[in-house]
């Protein structure tokens, strides 16, 4: 945190000192108390209250470098990571006409509906968007995108194609991916929206474990290992989206596929479907959601494949490593939001999870139970 | 007596509400030709519509959430309410897309902002309505 206060209180310093020039600044908080009703806990909660798992502290600092040029940064500190700053975005955008931008540095990934503002509580109804569609690795990502906007007659439309690459911490590991590409589209007609994505980039994952497994297997069986290892292969996802919402009330969801085909891991398929209504300041609303990530072993005929008193041990490593990374799970959250002013709203949700395969050795899934949250959101 | 006050009570809330539909009025530059509707205006404090239909730009000026004015015009024109304008904001600034409308303090404020600019637009109440701006009517 500490380093950070240098650049921004230069950047306060030229605000004031370069009266003329637009810089804008702004900031979001999450302050997120939870507890799990069960000692084996969920996303970091457990039997004991705790505020800092899901609380964040932002500020977004923007600038007209000319007429067409903006630059803006966004630091955020979280409570999951010790409240440490860290610069989520930073890029420049170009403005090329009154449709069209096009935006280089770091961004966030316009894959899920909620993605350009997951963070910002304010923005959306729930406390958390729903974990089993956006706990992917690849929110952020280092590149280029192009944002279209436009109206055909009274249909807005919306195009974002985004070039680059990303590496992110994830299941006790680290992704390394290239040459990512990005589509989204987006059409709303009045209360309607749908949403379209597909996206692919070259994935490489590396873990203690798994990379031990595959290293034993690959003197035996290197083919085999070479498939099972998720190194420079092709990850692809798609999405698809869509909402109502008439402002009184409104119903919308999202389904989407991940998939690296040629490795161990297993394809998930998600999805969630929310609905709610506005009653003044108040917003009810429910939410169920899934993540199907529990497949049918690949690459067991390149095992049948091997002499039986091999097949023993090579199917322990092919069903092991598969397994490890397997889940299935589905939760549903009921929840109350309260505007209590233009720029603060107060959440409650409760929500229960159901885990639906039973394997103790796998890292990415919990326990049923029940997590209990409370929230208050703020944008200045 | 019960039903004089029932009725006196039900012609009072149809003043109120009939008075509090008309009250918020839309006004721009008096030298600004374009054709403005309610989409229009709509899409301007959106941040969805950069130009007015002559091409030129439009500038919207936002009352501050104070001014009673402000929930009417988001309500009746914009159809959300204040809290739901501000999270679409919300949205559009922390992605970078967009830089909310400026906010004046008061009807004075808008109508002299108003008449100095003559790409700006913004809202008032009737009352308030000078001959330095001109009146669009959206409803």
């Amino acid at each position: 945190m500490k380093k950070y206060l240098l650049p921004i209180s230069l950047m306060a310093l030229s605000v004031s000192t370069a009266v003329n020039a637009d810089v804008r600044i702004n900031g979001f908080a999450n302050f997120t108390a939870g507890m799990t009703t069960d000692e084996s806990g969920l996303y970091g909660y457990d039997d004991s209250v705790d505020f800092s798992n899901g609380s964040l502290f932002a500020l977004q600092i923007s600038g007209d470098v000319n007429e067409n040029v903006t630059a803006t940064a966004q630091i955020v500190a979280r409570g999951a990571e010790n409240y440490e700053a860290e610069f989520e975005w930073a890029y420049l955008t170009y403005a090329i006409n009154d449709t069209s931008s096009i935006s280089a540095g770091r961004l966030r990934t316009p894959v899920f509906r909620y993605s350009s503002s997951l963070d910002v509580g304010y923005s959306y109804h729930w406390i958390t968007a729903p974990r089993s569609v956006y706990n992917v690795p690849f929110n952020n990502f280092n590149g280029v995108r192009y944002d279209y906007s436009s109206y055909l007659g009274d249909w807005e439309v919306a195009f974002q194609l985004s070039l680059g690459e990303y590496n992110e911490s994830v299941s006790g590991g680290s992704v390394e991916a290239d040459e990512l590409i990005n589509l989204s589209l987006e059409t709303t007609y009045e209360s309607f929206k749908a949403r379209i994505v597909a996206g692919r980039a070259n994935n490489s994952f590396s873990q203690v474990l798994v990379d031990g497994a595959i290293a034993n297997l690959a003197p035996l069986a290197p083919g085999l290992a070479d498939d099972l290892a998720l190194v420079d292969d092709q990850g692809v996802f798609l999405g698809l989206g869509l909402e109502y919402d008439n402002f009184d009330w409104f119903v919308s969801g999202e389904l989407t596929s991940v998939e690296t085909e040629d490795s161990f891991s297993p394809e998930d398929i998600a999805w969630y479907v929310t609905a709610g209504m506005r009653l003044g300041k108040w917003t009810p609303h429910l939410t169920y959601e899934t993540r199907d990530g529990n497949q049918d072993f690949k690459f067991l005929d390149q095992v049948a494949a091997f002499p039986p008193e091999f097949q023993p041990g090579l199917m322990q490593a092919v069903a092991g490593l598969q397994g490890f990374f397997m889940e299935e799970f589905s939760m549903i959250t009921v929840g109350l939001r309260y505007d209590f002013d233009t720029n603060v709203a107060l959440k409650a949700e409760v929500s229960r999870y159901d885990n639906k395969i039973d394997n103790p050795a796998d890292i990415n899934t919990a326990e049923d139970t029940t997590l209990i949250n409370i929230s208050v959101n703020y944008v200045f | 007596m019960l039903k004089t006050f029932k009725v006196t009570m039900a012609s009072a809330m149809l003043c109120l509400s009939a008075f509090s539909y008309s009250q918020v009025v839309v006004v721009v530059n008096p030298a600004n030709d374009a054709s403005i509707d309610a989409k229009t205006v709509q899409r301007i404090f959106l941040g969805k519509e950069k130009k007015f239909s002559n091409g030129n730009a439009a500038i919207p000026i936002n009352q501050t959430a104070d001014n009673s004015v402000r929930a009417q015009f988001d309500e009746s024109i914009v159809g959300r309410s204040s809290s739901q304008v501000s999270a679409y904001w919300s949205k559009l600034v922390f992605t970078g897309k967009g830089v909310p409308p400026e906010e004046l303090s008061g009807d004075a404020a808008v109508i002299e902002a108003i008449a100095n600019n003559p790409n700006a637009i913004g809202y008032v109440d009737a009352a308030s309505v000078t001959d330095a701006v001109k009146t669009i009517p959206v409803n």
